[in-house]
């Protein structure tokens, strides 16, 4: 059952897909109708899972109520051509408009939900969906709708169920190639993330709630695409073809294929759809076998029967030339401090934050001047992670301000930080583990990219462009930092301080003007540490003024021009390396506690 | 006034049978985060275990008493250890991987089980001896109460207090609320983390075979499907108590039970789970973590 494909991976990237489509087109000569009309089921839960693929697989989040959005389609083009007479193409439009207004109802109000709640929040819209169905009169009741025309196209009608399996086929193709579009697309990465980190994807400078909303009307839009080729194909539809158990149906399709993975959806619907068909002949135990060879199935394959490919191929290697055009000199991503005004980089005031019983942060304030690499200091439990979070709006700061080159920050979410022009690492390392290096990097870039959804959709000239713009900055932000020939690999592949460096790099793709650096040199050997500091001086030259925490006195005092020094909360000193070394208070901060001995080992002697 | 009464008596009772099954999967939930769908079809299997055991003590003419004792016990234990099979078969293997992989073979699982119970008993409803139980009651309010209805909303209250004491107060119960907070740690502490997530679904198991045994004699029709139904509504209990927190499970069920009770005798059956849910997400709009869920931190 393990697909390894090594070598043979081009040429079935290449010509597998043509290859299943060719079996597809072929099918109808060798099958009668029963098999026909498997095959239709086939390809219908491929459509729904694609659509579901986006929901789950991408942007992470669990539908249990997915038949709710093919109900709706179904139902619009029914209704709508029953009794508003309207052709099956005059119909789509609409059962589409229907089910991703649907999405937004459902979506909306649920999306700042923990997943879970989620889940039973849509799995509850399913269920609200189909009972309504079932007890309204224009509806049909439970009866449902019948005598639906069949689709025809200038006068030839899709009776025979070759030419209705034909018409599946396109319409896979259609969502197929509409699904691909949106995953390989600014949206699709955001998606990724979210599903990787969420709040690392917000403070990176992902809209989440937004993006993941657009998940949810995508979905809902393929959906419902189905639900209308399905009510036109059967001519008569009924609530029993919307239960809970066909929304189950539809998620298993998306897990057991592999999430996020294309041709694994599709596999996925011929086992969920096929297999049932191919164990009739156990009768009675048919399910039962089903579901345990469905157990055994995920206990052998936890990451799905086609998995999506663990390393991508790197976007710059040899030939990238041709394609993306010449590599960006690193000049290019300098920036220049003009437009940023005379006001401080930075500046914190009053900033106050409380956890419980506990004042975390007391009365804090300071002034980082543009171009300069400024360092909060202070012993465990300072307050200098809880400073970072209230700047970068992570955490809500009971009290305060805090403004970027004049530009009032307090109060904003923080992608909306981000866009201002501030971005961040992180103390334990947050990366978007499975997707590629160069992918993290092109996240960090959402916040100044311009393609709209319908872009993305479609991959405009407008999309195309960006995104080769965009392709080339990262190539120049991983040299940058050391790790181009790493593009291709997975974030969680690298090692430590190579993360670390990504993480530096996903934070410089959003053209900060000010970076904040979280512990940058945390567990990394001294000589690690010297490179780092020479990375963080080449990002100041760059234009951008550096903030960064950390607890080695050698590496701070080395590096900054200047220094901030918390301790329980409050500022006790600010100035000068000098000026802080010699500061009295800070020693006793540092010194004046015999149990640590680590911080006394610390001190530049 | 004593219809009302009447509706809040017949929904204390079926929520209590809701409530013993959201403690399974409130527990589960909270000490591995699976959603354990096949958590309603345990329900199923402990009706049948009870039913089994009733039929045969009837064969041997043992007294009612210990014919209803007998079959609660038998439930709960059998089951008890069929949940804890197949945490050991089929979701053990996966605690490492994606949470969806797990959630899948939970379907597999619950899949397995409703057809199973289908092929060993049928399609058809199996039926609870009716006369076994006494129809006499008292009068509340103007409201018919029956004794059946307070004895089994006493044993539920009976169970649910015997598993917070458990999971309050014994060194097992300590050690699954260590695990709940951090699984890493609580391995570290020396807890042996297999063995108490075996005993939770132990736990969990019985308590939804317990409620199994009730709801076949209370409406004595029983089938392979009853545990669909349970599953669901006894999983929105466990969300609308704020999933993870036992004493909301309690609260859940006893609310969904009400709940449906009322919307059934007032509006309309046929609507019953609609208001369910749609009060539900209400109740998750406005506070997001359920009704005592608590609200998780996250560190930076």
């Amino acid at each position: 059952m393990a697909i390894r494909l090594g070598a043979w991976r081009p040429l079935v990237t290449r010509w597998g897909p043509l290859l299943v489509l060719a079996l597809a087109l072929i099918f109808p000569l060798g099958a009668d109708s029963y098999w026909l009309t498997v095959g239709i089921g086939i390809l219908t839960f491929a459509m729904l899972g694609l659509g579901l693929n986006l929901v789950v697989g991408y942007a992470g989040l669990l539908d249990l109520g997915y038949a709710a959005f093919y109900a709706i389609g179904a139902y619009t083009t029914a209704l709508l051509s029953t009794v508003g007479h309207m052709t099956f193409w005059e119909t789509l439009p609409f059962a589409v408009a229907c089910s991703a207004i649907a999405g937004v109802i459902v979506g909306y109000p649920t999306l700042r939900l923990r997943s879970d709640y989620l889940a039973i929040v849509t799995l509850g819209f399913g269920e609200i969906v189909r009972i309504t169905a079932t007890n309204l009169g224009f509806t049909g009741g439970p009866n449902g709708i019948y005598a639906i025309p069949s689709p025809s196209i200038m006068g030839y009608q899709f009776f025979s169920q070759d030419s209705q399996y034909y018409l599946a086929v396109a319409f896979l193709l259609v969502v197929l190639f509409f699904t691909r579009q949106l995953a390989h697309s600014r949206l699709g990465r955001a998606w990724l993330s979210l599903r990787e980190d969420e709040s690392a994807s917000e403070a990176v400078g992902v809209p989440s709630v937004r993006v993941k909303l657009w998940a949810y009307v995508f979905g809902a839009i393929f959906g419902g695409l189905a639900g209308a080729f399905f009510a036109a194909r059967l001519t008569a539809i009924s609530p029993d073809s919307f239960t809970y158990t066909q929304s189950i149906n539809i998620l298993m399709v998306v897990v057991l294929g592999g999430m996020a993975s294309f041709p694994g959806v599709i596999l996925g619907a011929a086992v969920v759809v096929g297999l049932p068909e191919v164990l009739r002949f156990m009768q009675l135990w048919r399910l039962f076998v089903f579901a345990i060879g469905l157990i055994a199935l995920m206990l052998l394959r936890p990451q799905g029967i086609w998995p999506a490919a663990s390393r991508k191929e790197n976007p710059f290697g040899p030939g990238s030339e041709r394609k993306l055009g010449p590599p960006l000199p690193l000049e290019a991503l300098g920036r220049s401090r003009d437009s940023d005004g005379e006001e401080a980089a930075l500046d914190v005031s009053g900033l106050r934050r409380r956890f419980g019983g506990v004042l975390a942060v007391d009365d804090v304030a300071f002034t980082v001047r543009p171009g300069e690499i400024c360092s909060i200091i202070g012993p465990n439990g300072a307050g200098k992670t809880t400073v970072f979070n209230c700047i970068t709006g992570v955490t809500r700061p009971d009290g305060g301000e805090v403004r970027l080159h004049g530009r009032a920050l307090h109060g904003q979410t923080p992608h909306q930080v981000v866009g201002a022009g501030l971005s961040r690492t992180f103390q334990g390392i947050r990366l978007f583990k499975s997707m590629a290096v160069y992918e993290n990097v092109l996240v960090g870039m959402y916040p100044h990219q311009k393609a709209n959804v319908v872009d993305s959709l479609l991959h405009t000239g407008r999309q195309r462009r960006e995104e080769r713009d965009s392709l080339l900055r990262c190539q120049a932000l991983l040299r940058f930092c050391g790790l181009e020939e790493l593009a291709g690999h997975r974030a969680s592949e690298l090692s430590y301080g190579d993360q670390r460096r990504l993480e530096i790099a996903r934070a410089l793709a959003a053209q900060p003007k000010v970076l904040l650096l979280d512990e940058p040199a945390a567990g990394m050997n001294p000589s690690e540490k010297q490179a780092l500091m020479g990375l963080v001086r080449r990002i100041r030259d760059l234009g951008v003024t550096v903030v960064l925490i950390d607890h080695d006195m050698n590496l701070v005092m080395g590096v900054s021009d200047h220094v901030v020094v918390l301790d329980r909360g409050r500022k006790i000193a600010d100035g000068t390396p000098q000026e802080i070394l010699a500061d009295e208070r800070v020693v006793a901060a540092y010194l004046g506690r015999d149990e640590d001995d680590e911080e006394v080992n610390a001190w530049p002697s | 006034m004593s219809v009302f009464v009447q509706y809040l008596v017949n929904g204390l009772t079926i929520g209590s049978f809701y409530a013993l099954v959201a403690l399974g999967y409130t527990m589960i939930y909270g000490i591995i985060r699976l959603i354990n769908f096949a958590h309603g079809d345990l329900f199923m299997v402990g009706a049948f275990a009870g039913w089994l055991v009733v039929a045969a003590g009837a064969g041997m003419h043992l007294p009612v008493a210990m014919q209803l004792l007998l079959a609660l016990l038998v439930a709960m234990v059998v089951v008890g250890l069929l949940a804890m099979g197949m945490e050991r078969v089929a979701y053990q293997p996966l605690l490492k991987s994606s949470r969806l992989a797990i959630l899948i073979t939970a379907l597999g699982v619950s899949l397995a089980l409703e057809n199973g119970a289908m092929i060993a008993f049928g399609a058809g409803f199996d039926t609870y001896p009716a006369n076994i139980l006494p129809l006499s009651g008292f009068h509340l309010f103007g409201a018919q109460v029956g004794y059946v209805q307070v004895a089994m909303f006493g044993l539920a209250i009976l169970l649910m207090a015997g598993l917070y004491l458990f999971v309050q107060f014994t060194p097992v119960g300590t050690a699954m609320r260590a695990l709940s907070f951090d699984q890493d740690a609580a391995r570290l502490m020396g807890i042996n983390v297999e063995g108490v997530v075996l005993i939770t679904f132990l736990l969990g198991g019985s308590l939804a075979a317990a409620s199994g045994v009730m709801m076949g004699l209370y409406y004595t029709q029983i089938n392979f499907m009853m545990g669909f139904l349970m599953g669901l509504r006894a999983f929105t209990a466990a969300v609308l108590g704020g999933i993870g927190n036992i004493p909301g499970a309690m609260v859940g069920g006893l609310l969904i039970g009400v709940l449906q009770s009322l919307s059934a005798g007032y509006i309309s059956s046929q609507w019953q789970d609609v208001i369910v849910f749609a009060v539900l997400i209400l109740v998750l709009v406005f506070k997001p973590t359920g009704l005592f869920g608590e609200r998780v931190v996250e560190r930076m």
